[in-house]
């Protein structure tokens, strides 16, 4: 009798565990039933890691030539650090460029199967469907993250890279394939057919990888030489600031200054600044603003997306 | 607001996009229990009525309750009462025909452990048992409605609201929509369904309702609207002679409203009357053409088909 009232309760409360969430989740699991299913999967994971491969394999090629060629000396280290720093940049490229083709076609696919009705018919709240699209792409991206992990690894064999480097490219990669996955289901919700969702998507990606550096590059080259001499310690520190937020907005450049600053400062967290005035000032490694800027933006564009989603037609 | 006996009601809806108005002061009355047959032609409106009831679109003014939930005020109690088929079947790459419906009933909040036997159930019920582990894009036409029609009862809902269930299938696969519609009615679901082919709704019906450019025409059981729309029976008499004399004859009894001739046939002579009482009145009328010895060949009354209603409901205008 006691045991039988234990039982009920245990049923009438639900488990919370977090993989429960996900498997939960219909949405999910869906997704990845569809997505593992075949050869594509398979297909995209193989491509990914033989480009992956291969470009590494350049890397190595080049640059063990260039570091012996100095002065007959071999700098090993050299070799493993761009080794390193040319597998987490192409793998930022395909993240960059993967995560949001999972997700553009997220809600407006739906749309187009016509069974974006079915669904709103159903009890699966718009926030669920949202997590569940996704959770999905965010799993996936982070399946091809971890195959490319022992390819990163080589780099141990050089030297020149710690474990601190691995898990900080992790979680900016991951960080932009958050951020980048979000805004694909965004306008996701916003356009009625997936190709212009993905043109939108492409777009806001291939700006703020490449064309805010450009931007940004031309700012400083023209406004830097018009200021190098006249400059207060104010307008130098504001100008840094400035520079270091913008920078933060890129993963791309905020990896290679984390490293930059992991190397020549050997501190992941705060670092002081020494001004050409001789004043110094507090700084902080950029994957920290970084990552904190992006999850920000990720929540605020899967609210609007769910605002969306949830949204019935007038 | 909503009454007890009637599970889908709506007062005065309306729903305009810019200047049409495609659902004009509808009011709508779905008995609980019933099979209700919403007909008119395309474009009339009923796609726009159902998609207001399955809460995925406002109404611009009006009510309207499913399960005495409104619409608007409570979508998700109206959502856990229906189960919606629209007029499309919405198909999913990758998926096959159990997970099809396992992630509808997971959708559905229908626990994990319980989904295996609902699924199977669903199947069976559908005949689709055998087709179990098959891609959802490679069943036939008539396969995937009634796959539709599985999915809408994932959750064991009242009310099932279908859009054209047989439009674009087979007479084979018309024949066993239309006996799962039975079927489910016998289960207790109270069916909601629109078409625009009266023979498909007339044989299975309870319940009419007849939509016209956004207005309700005619709506009640079905001979409510036999009687509300054909007041008068028809009975034709075929004669060999003595027409006129026959006329005169019944001219006079109580419930005739007009007599009018038809073409003749093969040599005999027919007449049309207009009649607009009971049986024991239609007796009357034999009476008197016998009585006076006119020899009857023929005398029968015309079946008012729905066919004919609607016709005469209907001017098959479109806005």
């Amino acid at each position: 009798m006691a045991q039988d009232i234990v039982a009920e309760e245990s049923i009438a409360v639900p488990r919370r565990k977090p993989l429960r969430l996900i498997l939960d989740n219909p949405v999910v699991l869906k997704e990845l039933r569809g997505r593992m299913r075949g050869a594509r999967a398979f297909t995209v994971l193989t491509v990914y890691l033989l480009l992956l491969g291969a470009f590494s394999s350049l890397i190595y090629v080049a640059v063990a030539e260039s570091a012996m060629s100095v002065s007959g000396q071999v700098n090993i280290g050299q070799i493993g650090r761009t080794l390193f720093a040319g597998v987490v940049a192409i793998e930022m490229l395909l993240v960059s460029f993967i995560a949001p083709a999972f997700t553009a076609g997220a809600i407006s696919g739906e749309r187009e199967h016509q069974t974006y009705d079915l669904l709103r018919t159903t009890l699966l709240p718009a926030r669920s469907l949202v997590l569940g699209k996704l959770l999905a792409a965010i799993l996936y991206v982070l399946l091809l993250l971890l195959a490319a992990i022992p390819l990163q690894s080589i780099a141990f064999f050089f030297g020149g890279v710690a474990e601190t480097e691995v898990i900080l490219s992790f979680v900016i990669l991951l960080a932009t394939a958050l951020l980048f996955s979000t805004i694909g289901i965004y306008f996701s919700t916003r356009t009625r057919r997936t190709l212009s969702a993905s043109v939108l998507t492409y777009a806001t990606a291939t700006f703020v990888t490449f064309g805010l550096p450009i931007i940004v590059g031309s700012l400083v080259v023209v406004f830097g030489m018009s200021l190098s001499g006249v400059q207060s310690p104010r307008t130098e520190m504001v100008l840094l600031y400035a520079l270091g937020l913008v920078l933060c907005t890129n993963p791309a450049a905020t990896a290679l200054l984390t490293q930059y600053v992991l190397i020549n400062q050997r501190t992941i967290g705060v670092f002081s600044y020494t001004l050409s005035s001789g004043e110094k000032i507090t700084l902080i490694s950029p994957w920290i603003p970084f990552t904190i800027l992006y999850v920000l933006l990720t929540i605020v564009f899967f609210f609007l997306s769910v605002r969306r989603a949830k949204a019935v037609e007038e | 607001m909503a009454s007890e006996e009637n599970i889908i009601e709506t007062h005065g809806l309306v729903k305009r996009y810019g200047k049409l108005t495609a659902v004009n002061n509808l009011s709508l009355r779905v008995p609980r229990g019933a099979i209700y047959g919403f007909v008119g032609p395309n474009g009339a409106g009923k796609t726009t009525t159902m998609r207001i009831l399955t809460t995925l679109i406002t109404p611009t003014a009006g009510e309207a309750f499913v399960a005495r939930y409104s619409v608007t005020q409570n979508p998700r109690e109206v959502r856990r009462a229906i189960g919606y088929m629209p007029d499309f079947f919405g198909v999913y790459d990758d998926m096959k025909v159990w997970e099809y419906l396992d992630f509808f009933a997971a959708c559905y909040e229908i626990p994990e452990r319980d989904r295996p036997r609902l699924v199977a159930d669903l199947l069976a019920l559908v005949d689709l048992t055998h087709r179990r582990d098959d891609m959802v894009e490679k069943l036939s036409r008539g396969m995937k409605q009634r796959l539709s029609l599985a999915r809408t009862l994932a959750h064991d809902p009242e009310v099932l609201i279908l859009d054209e269930p047989a439009s674009g299938l087979d007479p084979r696969a018309r024949i066993e929509i239309r006996e799962l519609l039975v079927e489910m009615a016998r289960m207790g679901k109270t069916i909601f369904f629109s078409s625009h082919i009266l023979a498909d709704v007339a044989e299975i019906c309870t319940h009419l309702g007849i939509i016209e450019s956004g207005q309700m025409v005619a709506q009640g059981t079905v001979e409510e609207i036999r009687r509300q729309l054909m007041p008068t029976r028809q009975i034709t008499v075929t004669l060999l002679d003595r027409i006129d004399e026959a006329k005169e004859a019944m001219m006079h009894i109580e419930g005739v409203t007009g007599i009018e001739d038809l073409p003749e046939e093969r040599g005999r002579k027919r007449i049309r009357v207009d009649f607009a009482g009971d049986d024991s009145g239609v007796t009357l009328l034999l009476q008197a053409l016998s009585s006076r010895g006119i020899p009857v060949v023929n005398f029968s009354e015309e079946t008012r088909d729905l066919e004919a209603v609607f016709m005469r409901a209907t001017k098959g205008i479109v806005s």
